[in-house]
């Protein structure tokens, strides 16, 4: 490559980081803006708006009710992707492949489509809308994507492993939660924390099968409908924020734990 | 591990494992063909073998990982055949030693301790007794990634010693570790063996190995059994040409067979009448036999001796090997059958000429049985 190509590479490297993080400067910027209105140009400065979501009850409560479906999904979906990865990965039977294609398909079924077919299901089954209803529709999208994280590191476990525990005197059971599972560790936290994210953050499951209680992506767009206020880039900032510490720290300690191992 | 070697003493000697008539099939290839075999208590057992001849698959039925198609396996008069390896008095040291690695060292050791129900204060003691014993104590609270291939060795063994199993199996547990390593660690191991009085099952494709630690060998072709003995009867009298090659290296002498008796036979090796040793039953006269002589069992003579018995040759081939020299030795005229020879490398040095006699001793040439 000669300098001047390297150069122009650069650039646009750096030309792409910008766009990419423009609008979230501006985002958080204009929480901070004394005013009503978003938008430009900005007179004055204030802390009012990032004080006041933390004040408010009714953000702080809705909150609190994405993080329990978030926290709820997740542990589903390590249950039964765990469960599903430790089924299919292993095993050699007839139609494996038709099993794990028709696991995986929640993963990339578009959400709209997946949302108001969860919605009908839902009804049918005589489950309301609301909390549950979200917890299990969550969980549904997510298991595909723990089932294909766990089921790459399982494929790395020796079966020496396994087989020494079965030989010191566990049961297959015994021998899966001494052995298999503390060996999964890094995989499930790294899924977990995924799942978090890809529940917190959805939307369109969340507005089909929600009830009157929003969850907070489905507050933001409420709010948004009444008006551009610089509390939701506020409330945004925060979301923002918390997840990028949730996931760089789960990069983090999944590097860590690999090493471990 | 005292009582355990005081109890394993006075048994010593009576058949700990029996495997009865063991035949293992994978789709349409016999893994192992009617084995029959017991094994002593407090004896070190090793299977030896190239890859895929029945060792490996022996081993894992013992372990409880197969199941035979055919026969029973009974450890200490039960017949365990059924049972998966956690309801077996048998442990195993694994090929790539598959330690925990998120359990220490003491950790690791303990696991089979605490599946039994023991007590924590015994399992402290007895991991403490182990660590001691395999000299690990400054590692107790390691990680296995923390840990030499050796020291990863000897834990491995810990961990097998520690649930007091009748029968301790080791999977080729040597192959990892580099070549100095391994020389000092088949004597620990063999010494190890020898203290704790355990019955050892080995399995190796390495004949050194085997020949260094073994009281016993079976060696194993194509699921069969080629020849089972001490390490001295298979070295120095291989009953097949498969044992006479894969043991050390060795002179085939081929000949037919003159008659003889009391064990002994005469064999016309072209034209020159050779005394052999026979173990089992004798080859008829006029049959074609093959016979192993080692290559250090062969007696160079500058001149020739006294008592006349020696044949004269000439070296086709020296190459020197630092402690000794090979030579090539072709006997009679220039169509004549090839002797090799180990020497010391300096009396090698002393014949310079290529004319020379070579002699053995007629025990030492081993007629064998195919």
């Amino acid at each position: 490559m000669t300098r001047h190509t390297r150069i122009l590479m650069s650039v646009i490297y750096w030309a792409f980081i910008v766009y990419l993080f423009v609008p979230l400067i501006l985002m958080v910027m204009m929480g901070f803006k004394d005013s009503k209105f978003i938008g430009f140009p900005i007179r004055g400065w204030t802390l009012e708006w990032y004080s006041g979501i933390f004040q408010d009850a009714e953000v702080l409560s809705v909150f609190a009710y994405s993080m329990t479906i978030a926290i709820a999904s997740t542990a589903l979906s390590l249950a039964i992707g765990t469960w599903v990865a430790c089924f299919l990965g292993p095993n050699r039977f007839r139609g494996k492949l038709i099993v794990f294609a028709l696991t995986c398909l929640p993963a990339v079924i578009p959400g709209i489509i997946s949302a108001i077919s969860l919605r009908i299901y839902a009804r049918a089954l005589d489950i309301e809308p609301g909390m549950l209803a979200i917890i299990l529709g969550h969980t549904v999208h997510n298991v595909p994507f723990v089932a294909l994280v766990v089921m790459a590191r399982l494929a790395t476990l020796p079966p020496s492993h396994i087989e020494a525990a079965r030989d010191l005197g566990a049961d297959s059971i015994v021998a899966f939660f001494r052995v298999t599972l503390p060996y999964l560790i890094p995989a499930l936290v790294g899924a977990g924390i995924f799942c978090m994210l890809l529940s917190f953050d959805d939307f369109v499951r969340s507005f089909f099968l929600g009830s009157y209680e929003p969850t907070l992506p489905v507050l933001i767009f409420a709010m948004l409908r009444s008006g551009m206020s610089p509390e939701i880039n506020a409330i945004s900032a925060v979301v923002l924020v918390l997840t990028a510490v949730l996931g760089l720290w789960a990069e983090r300690s999944m590097r860590r734990l690999n090493r471990g191992s | 591990m005292t009582e355990a070697a005081a109890k394993t003493d006075v048994t010593a000697g009576e058949t700990i494992v029996h495997l009865e008539r063991i035949t293992k099939r994978f789709g349409a290839v016999t893994a192992i063909d009617d084995l029959d075999m017991r094994i002593r208590a407090g004896e070190f057992i090793t299977f030896l073998g190239p890859s895929g001849c029945g060792k490996s698959t022996t081993l894992r039925i013992l372990g409880g990982f197969e199941t035979p198609d055919e026969g029973r396996v009974v450890i200490d008069g039960e017949d365990v055949t059924a049972r998966p390896p956690n309801r077996r008095d048998v442990n195993m040291v694994f090929q790539d030693y598959a330690l925990f690695p998120h359990m220490s060292v003491a950790r690791n050791i303990a696991f089979g301790l605490e599946l039994k129900g023991r007590s924590k204060a015994e399992i402290a003691r007895q991991t403490d007794a182990l660590l001691d014993f395999l000299q690990l104590s400054g590692l107790k609270d390691r990680m296995p990634d923390q840990l030499s291939g050796g020291q990863r060795q000897r834990v491995a063994l810990a961990r097998a010693l520690a649930p007091d199993p009748k029968l301790l199996l080791l999977d080729e547990p040597l192959g990892a570790l580099d070549a100095k390593l391994r020389g000092q660690v088949q004597v620990e191991l063999k010494q190890i063996q020898k203290r704790t009085g355990k019955t050892f099952f080995f399995v190796t494709h390495d004949q050194e190995e085997a020949l260094t630690m073994s009281d016993r060998i079976v060696v194993m072709n194509n699921g069969r059994v080629e020849q089972d003995g001490t390490p001295e009867e298979l070295y120095f009298h291989p009953q097949s040409r498969f044992v006479a090659e894969f043991i050390g290296e060795t002179n085939l002498i081929e000949g037919i067979a003159r008659g003889g008796d009391n064990g002994s036979l005469v064999i016309d090796w072209n034209g020159v009448d050779l005394h052999g040793t026979v173990q089992g039953p004798m080859p008829e006269s006029g049959a074609s036999v093959t016979a192993a002589l080692r290559l250090e069992s062969v007696v160079c003579h500058a001149a020739k001796p006294a008592n006349g018995h020696a044949l004269a040759g000439r070296v086709v081939s020296r190459i020197f090997k630092g402690s000794r020299t090979t030579l090539d030795i072709r006997i009679g005229e220039d169509d004549g059958a090839v002797v090799r020879a180990y020497m010391d490398a300096g009396e090698a040095e002393a014949i310079a000429q290529d004319q020379l006699w070579v002699s053995w001793d007629s025990s030492r040439l081993s007629v064998l049985r195919d």
